[in-house]
């Protein structure tokens, strides 16, 4: 920036006008805000109408919200969410921790088990969404020749009625998805893990303490702001999911696994009521709005601590 | 003494081997089911106890899949799409990523926090306002539209990506050029881009593999089949496939997992470093 200063004036203008930032950033800044901002000013307006998907005329209304908040679905559409992204977030962390934990030990001690293993993780969150869609369905296939079903049947267990009961497509449709996003907590977790210096950890030991204390008494306080932004990240991402869910089951049996992403587009390219779907993507418009500020807070007192 | 602490150590390692045999087998089982399927006859599909290792392997189900069905078209519209993609995406966070490092500007911050942002929005939402303009404007069913939505989701990861590899190359380096007479032009496509060929190759290759995954976007903007990438096809696959045809529909998808696996297996240290670089430092 300073040298851009006392450099010998003269060159063309295009080069004059390169000395200001703004013309490197603006094919950035005009993508972003033709996909991004048009579109979300968009979403909140077409909220506030009785527009229909394709064109025609339209009046302002809070009517949406108000046949959203009034619908019997909404509830059930609120429950599902809630659970997918409560026992998602919950198992990818726990998970992802003990993982991140036991490669991290391997690693100190030399182990190529340890990377054959982290490479297992990530190979899963590497398939994309919709295949991993597919991939559970003929894992959760409920006839005889299911393969999850023919192994519970070893230990006596089962047939379970993964997809077609409400209870259990829920529960069956986050298990894929805790499967499917472990890799990225694992990894977060992992890379914290290998900043704590060795002696942090054989400080411990000396001082007597158990491999169960130093965990909780020493590597959980030092890792804590990794923790929550792994925390918030991995919560976006649950709430947003919408491929893998509609690959598995559709949002069905009825409505039982249908999520908000999935909810959105239901109710805008299925029963055409934008509307509501409209209203439903503002909703979690403002979920995402949220938890990204708490992420940039998050961001901003790491970086006053560094 | 010693002795003892040896055993504990032993105990630590056996601990840590079981621990990664489990890990190990339950992430690997549903891939290793899917490729099982892809190889076997319609009756080894049914077999109670299931076949493991379906003998003689029908690579013949490979085959049928790319000659047979519109697979082979899927993965020809994809890899166009990504390429395109990627070409944009690097080209326009590189410039981005020039402008963060190397200026210091009023409301700089807060700009590079409004790219990330936008990192976070459901892509389900952005599409359903686009869908309507691109109606309108009778632009769905092109790729220049895709393409674009897809630049637009992959810039904000890549731009940071590049911004804080730009950030380690001295400023020195670049500032001694400009005093020499060189233009930013010059330093940007000389100096700084040749020492971050390595950062170049990682963001293009993360850009890759989140394009290749990308699904709601071309579901809800592309409605004409021969346009298909292959995540929106392998959808459209599994919704007329039936019990008889799951080999096809398991061996499809396996041809669709395996370059975004192939990737990440041999260039998993990269991708490591990369998610992490992006996700902690700011």
């Amino acid at each position: 920036m300073t040298a851009a200063k006392t450099r010998e004036p003269g060159g063309s203008w295009l080069e004059s006008l390169a000395g200001s930032p703004w013309p490197w950033l603006l094919p950035l800044a005009a993508i972003l805000l033709a996909t991004f901002v048009f579109p979300i000013f968009e979403i909140v307006r077409l909220s506030l109408t009785d527009a229909s998907l394709v064109g025609g005329g339209y009046e302002y209304t809070l009517g949406s919200y108000g046949s959203l908040l009034t619908s019997p679905y909404f509830t059930d559409m609120l429950t599902a969410t809630a659970v997918f992204v409560f026992f998602s977030v919950l198992f990818q962390m726990l998970l992802g921790f003990l993982i991140a934990l036991a490669v991290d030990q391997g690693a100190r001690r030399g182990m190529r088990a340890s990377i054959v293993t982290r490479t297992a993780v990530l190979s899963a969150w590497a398939i994309p969404g919709v295949i991993i869609g597919i991939i559970w369905s003929i894992l959760y296939q409920q006839s005889e020749a299911g393969v999850l079903n023919y192994l519970l049947g070893l230990v006596g267990l089962g047939p379970v009625p993964f997809l077609s009961d409400p209870e259990f497509a829920l529960a069956s449709v986050t298990l894929a998805n805790i499967w499917r996003g472990t890799a990225f907590s694992m990894i977060l977790i992992y890379a914290g893990l290998q900043t704590l210096p060795d002696d942090v950890l054989e400080a411990a030991r000396v001082d007597g303490a158990s491999a169960f204390q130093s965990l909780t008494r020493v590597v959980l306080p030092l890792l804590a702001p990794i923790l929550f932004i792994n925390l918030v990240i991995v919560s976006i991402e649950t709430f947003n999911t919408f491929d893998m869910v509609l690959a598995l089951t559709g949002g069905g049996p009825g409505r039982a696994t249908e999520v908000i992403a999935l909810s959105i587009y239901n109710q805008i390219f299925q029963q055409f009521d934008l509307g509501p779907g409209a209203a439903t993507a503002v909703l979690l418009l403002a979920v995402n709005a949220v938890m990204t500020a708490v992420y940039i807070r998050l961001l901003q007192r790491e970086e006053e601590v560094a | 003494m010693l002795g003892s602490k040896a055993r504990a150590e032993r105990l630590t390692r056996a601990g840590l081997y079981a621990a990664y045999a489990v890990i190990t087998a339950f992430f690997l089982f549903p891939i290793f089911w899917v490729v099982s399927m892809s190889l076997k006859t319609v009756p080894q599909l049914f077999a109670t106890p299931p076949v493991w290792f379906p003998w003689p392997p029908q690579f013949g189900n490979y085959a049928y899949v790319l000659t047979s069905t519109s697979i082979g078209r899927y993965l020809l519209n994809s890899a166009f799409i990504v390429l395109m993609t990627v070409i944009l995406t690097l080209i326009i966070a590189t410039l981005a990523a020039y402008g963060f490092s190397r200026f210091s500007f009023r409301y700089k911050r807060p700009s590079l926090l409004a790219v990330l942002v936008f990192q976070m929005v459901s892509p389900v939402v952005i599409a359903i306002p686009l869908y309507r303009f691109f109606a309108a404007l009778g632009l769905l069913n092109s790729y220049a539209t895709v393409i674009l939505v897809y630049v637009a989701i992959v810039l904000p990861f890549t731009t940071w990506f590049l911004k804080g590899y730009f950030d380690t190359i001295p400023h020195e380096m670049d500032e001694a050029a400009i005093v020499d007479g060189a233009s930013r032009w010059q330093v940007l496509t000389r100096i700084l881009l040749p020492v971050c060929a390595p950062g170049i190759a990682t963001a293009a290759i993360l850009a890759a593999v989140l394009s290749w995954s990308q699904f709601v976007v071309p579901f809800i903007l592309l409605d004409s089949r021969e346009l298909y990438p292959i995540s929106v096809g392998l959808v459209d696959l599994k919704n007329t496939s039936d019990a008889i045809t799951l080999h096809y529909l398991s061996a499809a998808s396996v041809i669709a997992i395996a370059p975004v696996i192939a990737v990440f297996v041999l260039l998993q240290r990269y991708i490591v470093n990369a998610l992490t670089a992006g996700a902690i430092k700011g």
